[in-house]
């Protein structure tokens, strides 16, 4: 392992941990901005996790031990996620790391943790809430695969880290494919994170929870891990649309000024991703329950059309 | 109306015999009609009656009522604008009448709570608004009952906790919900049996804050008890306390001035549009879409804050009394009351607009929670529900009170009977309401608006209709002060509509299933 290579460990775990708060704390701005409301600060989020930190952790007396590693393993197997892609900065590849089929399952670990800990505690909400989301991941899943595997074909090579690189270097690839990935990639954040039309993040109705439902059991320090991990997923997804479609401000050699310039750039370009997405979910309803699979069909639709551009072409 | 073509006394001349109808039968003083009816009789007049297409709207108990029975249970029937109330003396036990009526489940189990009266035959006996707590044999609307704190039992055995219907079988698992809730709202339990998401059974219950308004309103002067009608629900005080004035009214024959009928009819109207304004914004906020819910509550706010500069009272409380009103609203205020009327419907014509065109707003609305209209008349659904179900019920146009014989609500009819059906009936019914307050606003008469006489005793029965539907209250004064004052909201029978409008939906609909009737929690637990 070379040194850039930790300094970008080190860098990009940084970056992502200290701005996904603020694209989270974007969104609801925007929402509130298109219901005539202030909102609350772009700050919000910081000072929600800072309090929870601080706050005791309490657990159900019917909770095992499922429910106080999950957080850590929900976090850990995110960041590790996280490490795939480049924020600011691609270092020379290195073997071991990259592999779209381990990022996948990482999340897929996250999410796993996840359900188990809305079982644990018992409560019906928490049963209902792990249910649903293990419905919606098993259609859901076979379209990520499918949407990355377009991303494959596109770049050519199956490993992450070569996709960002030959993306900087060479360029994007056609509009055309560029517009195809993008919304399948759009639809793929929407659902992984829980957002409208599939989830209400902002919902206090248990009966309608998903996400929520599955974590409403957790409390203070814990929770607060919770709500990160689920902040860094969002902005891992957001980095990997932004950077393979708009590479612009990504570096590849590793210098101080550079990475000031590639984070300003990089917190620019997720900030009106954020806004797209908070614009995205205040123009519609949540779906019904058993048509989402019609919004994935979606997903899987171009991803399919990618592939089969990419073989004729 | 004319005793003569009243369908009431007509049907009960067929059940009782001209001759015998003639000295059991007494007019009340607000067109409803009393018969006496004893045991032998009994059945085969409710009989004949379901026959004939009357709706139970209440039955109730009283004590001291008649020398020759502990208790007298009054039977309220309507049809179309025809009110028949049977009476009939028990001693401690009744029939049920709940296979023929479904709607008098839960009142036979409030009589039965509150007065200690066992009705044979009933399909449910469990205990209604006192809850396990309560010791056995405590009856506290009994005369003997002094209005005192009563010592509630610490510990509940599990054999003596309240049975659920079960529901068993493969895959059938319980979801019970409440009574604490998210958010700001009443408590209320709701036991729902689910196979997946499917919902296959649901059973309400409620009456978690049990308040004994009718016991506390016994003994006191019609003017404190105005009071407590303003406090059965919060967002109905101008409904419920304009039945409770009506019915002294009536009862004493107060000539009500016609300013203060104008400024009422105002008021109720203003009432209504604030509940339906917050019914539509709490359905949007249930299907996850805050940028059309907002248009609503914000006008619903610019409402209760017109209602604040009119009333003084954001939730217009203070102002009815019998006789009339208890102030004058100024000239100057009723005039800026129409233009705010204007700015309102041109406001919320762009908010429904932006909601109706929003394809995935209509998609969940449409075909969710469907009442059926076989249910309107034996659970006794009115309001806005039941005219979304295809329903021909407004009490303003079947019992006309006050000057709404002059001023005619044209209420929308629709047949689906969805959450879809309902939103769209409470929008027309907002936009009717801000018709009728600019032609109220602009005929309005001047002079006074209360007019005092002496209080005089008697019972009547008299009717509303808050935005939720029928509210019917009946006031028996004794010696110048209430002797029993008897609530029944819309609400208290609409919940039971809800167990039915669920069944075959998904969980996560039920929200806005229950939001699309938003009844009154309070105004169920007297």
């Amino acid at each position: 392992m070379n040194l850039d290579f930790f300094l970008y460990l080190v860098i990009n775990t940084i970056v992502v941990i200290t701005v996904s708060p603020l694209f989270v704390s974007l969104i609801k701005k925007v929402k509130a901005w298109t219901q005539g409301r202030q909102g609350p600060s772009i700050f919000q989020t910081y000072f929600t996790l800072v309090k929870l930190l601080k706050k005791e952790v309490i657990y159900s007396p019917n909770s095992s031990r499922i429910m106080r590693v999950t957080p850590l393993v929900t976090m850990a197997s995110i960041l590790v996620a996280a490490l795939f892609v480049p924020l600011v900065f691609v270092p020379e590849t290195v073997g071991g790391i990259g592999n779209i089929i381990l990022f996948l399952y990482l999340l897929a670990l996250a999410r796993f943790f996840m359900a188990l800990a809305g079982l644990d505690a018992g409560s019906s909400f928490g049963g209902m809430g792990s249910s649903r989301e293990m419905s919606i991941s098993s259609i859901i899943e076979p379209t990520t695969i499918i949407v990355f595997a377009a991303l494959a074909f596109v770049f050519k090579t199956l490993n992450i880290f070569d996709m960002f690189a030959i993306s900087v270097s060479t360029g994007s690839p056609s509009p055309s494919t560029l517009i195809l990935i993008a919304i399948s990639l759009f639809i793929i954040i929407v659902v992984e994170t829980s957002r409208i039309p599939v989830d209400n993040p902002e919902t206090h109705l248990e009966l309608t929870m998903i996400h929520e439902g599955m974590i409403l059991e957790q409390s203070g320090r814990n929770l607060a891990l919770m709500e990160l991990s689920a902040a860094v997923k969002m902005t891992v997804l957001m980095a990997l649309l932004i950077n393979l479609i708009v590479p612009f401000g990504l570096i590849s050699a590793l210098t101080l000024a550079g990475i000031l310039i590639a984070v300003f750039l990089f917190v620019v370009k997720g900030s009106i991703l954020a806004g797209i997405i908070g614009l995205f979910e205040s123009s519609m309803a949540k779906k019904r329950f058993f048509q989402l699979p019609s919004l994935f069909a979606m997903a899987f639709f171009f991803s399919t059309l990618i592939i089969i551009i990419e073989v004729f072409s | 109306m004319t005793a003569e073509n009243d369908i009431g006394i007509r049907a009960a001349e067929e059940f009782l015999g001209p001759s015998a109808l003639a000295d059991r039968i007494r007019a009340g003083p607000n067109h409803e009609h009393y018969v006496r009816i004893e045991e032998p009789e009994f059945e085969s007049a409710v009989e004949h009656l379901a026959a004939n297409k009357f709706v139970l709207i209440s039955l109730f108990c009283c004590e001291g009522f008649t020398e020759n029975a502990a208790q007298t249970l009054f039977y309220v029937f309507e049809r179309r604008s025809s009110i028949l109330v049977l009476v009939r003396g028990v001693n401690g036990s009744a029939t049920s009448i709940a296979g023929i009526y479904p709607a008098a489940s839960w009142f036979e189990r409030e009589c039965c709570d509150g007065f200690g009266v066992e009705f044979a035959g009933a399909f449910d006996t469990r205990r209604l608004f006192l809850h396990e707590t309560y010791p056995e044999g405590f009856h506290p609307l009994k005369k003997a009952f002094k209005n005192a704190p009563v010592l509630t039992k610490d510990a509940i055995d599990p054999a003596d906790e309240y049975p659920f219907r079960e529901v068993s079988g493969e895959g059938v698992y319980q979801v019970p919900v409440g009574p604490v809730h998210a958010g700001i709202i009443e408590p209320g339990h709701f036991r729902f049996s689910v196979i997946g998401e499917t919902i296959f059974n649901l059973e309400i219950r409620m009456f978690y804050k049990h308040r004994g308004i009718e016991k506390l309103a016994e003994g006191k002067s019609p003017q404190e008890c105005v009071r407590i009608a303003e406090a059965v629900s919060g967002d109905e005080s101008v409904a419920n306390t304009t039945a409770f004035c009506m019915a002294v009214e009536k009862l004493s024959q107060i000539p009500v001035p016609a300013r203060a009928w104008y400024l009422r009819t105002i008021l109720l109207e203003l009432e209504r549009i604030c509940s339906h304004l917050g019914d539509q914004a709490g359905m949007l906020v249930d299907v996850a879409y805050p940028l059309g819910a907002n248009q609503f509550s914000v006008l619903r706010e610019e409402c209760f804050r017109e209602n604040d500069r009119l009333t003084g009272s954001r939730f217009l409380r203070g102002m009815v009394c019998p006789g009339g009103l208890n102030r004058d609203i100024p000239k100057v205020s009723v005039d800026e009351l129409a233009e705010f009327a204007r700015q309102l419907r041109k406001r919320y014509r762009i908010g429904l607009k932006i909601v109706l065109s929003t394809a995935s707003v209509i998609d969940r609305l449409a075909t969710t929670g469907v009442i059926r209209p076989a249910l309107l008349r034996p659970l006794n659904i009115t309001g806005p529900a039941a005219r979304a179900s295809g329903g021909k019920v407004d009490v303003r146009q079947n019992h006309p009170y006050g000057i709404y014989d002059q001023f005619a609500p044209k209420p929308q009819r629709l047949r689906d009977g969805d959450v879809l059906s309902r939103f769209t009936i409470k929008a027309s019914e907002i936009m009717d309401s801000l018709d009728l307050i600019e032609r109220l606003v602009a005929a309005i008469p001047e002079g006074d608006v209360r007019s005092d006489a002496p209080i005089r005793d008697g019972y009547t029965l008299a009717m509303v209709e808050s935005a939720r539907g029928q509210n019917l209250c009946w006031v028996w004064i004794k010696d110048g002060v209430i002797e029993r004052y008897k609530v029944r909201t819309a609400s208290f029978c609409t919940w039971l509509a809800i167990e039915h409008a669920v069944q075959g939906n998904i969980v996560p609909d039920f929200p806005v299933i229950n939001k699309s009737l938003n009844l009154s929690y309070a105004g169920t637990d007297l």
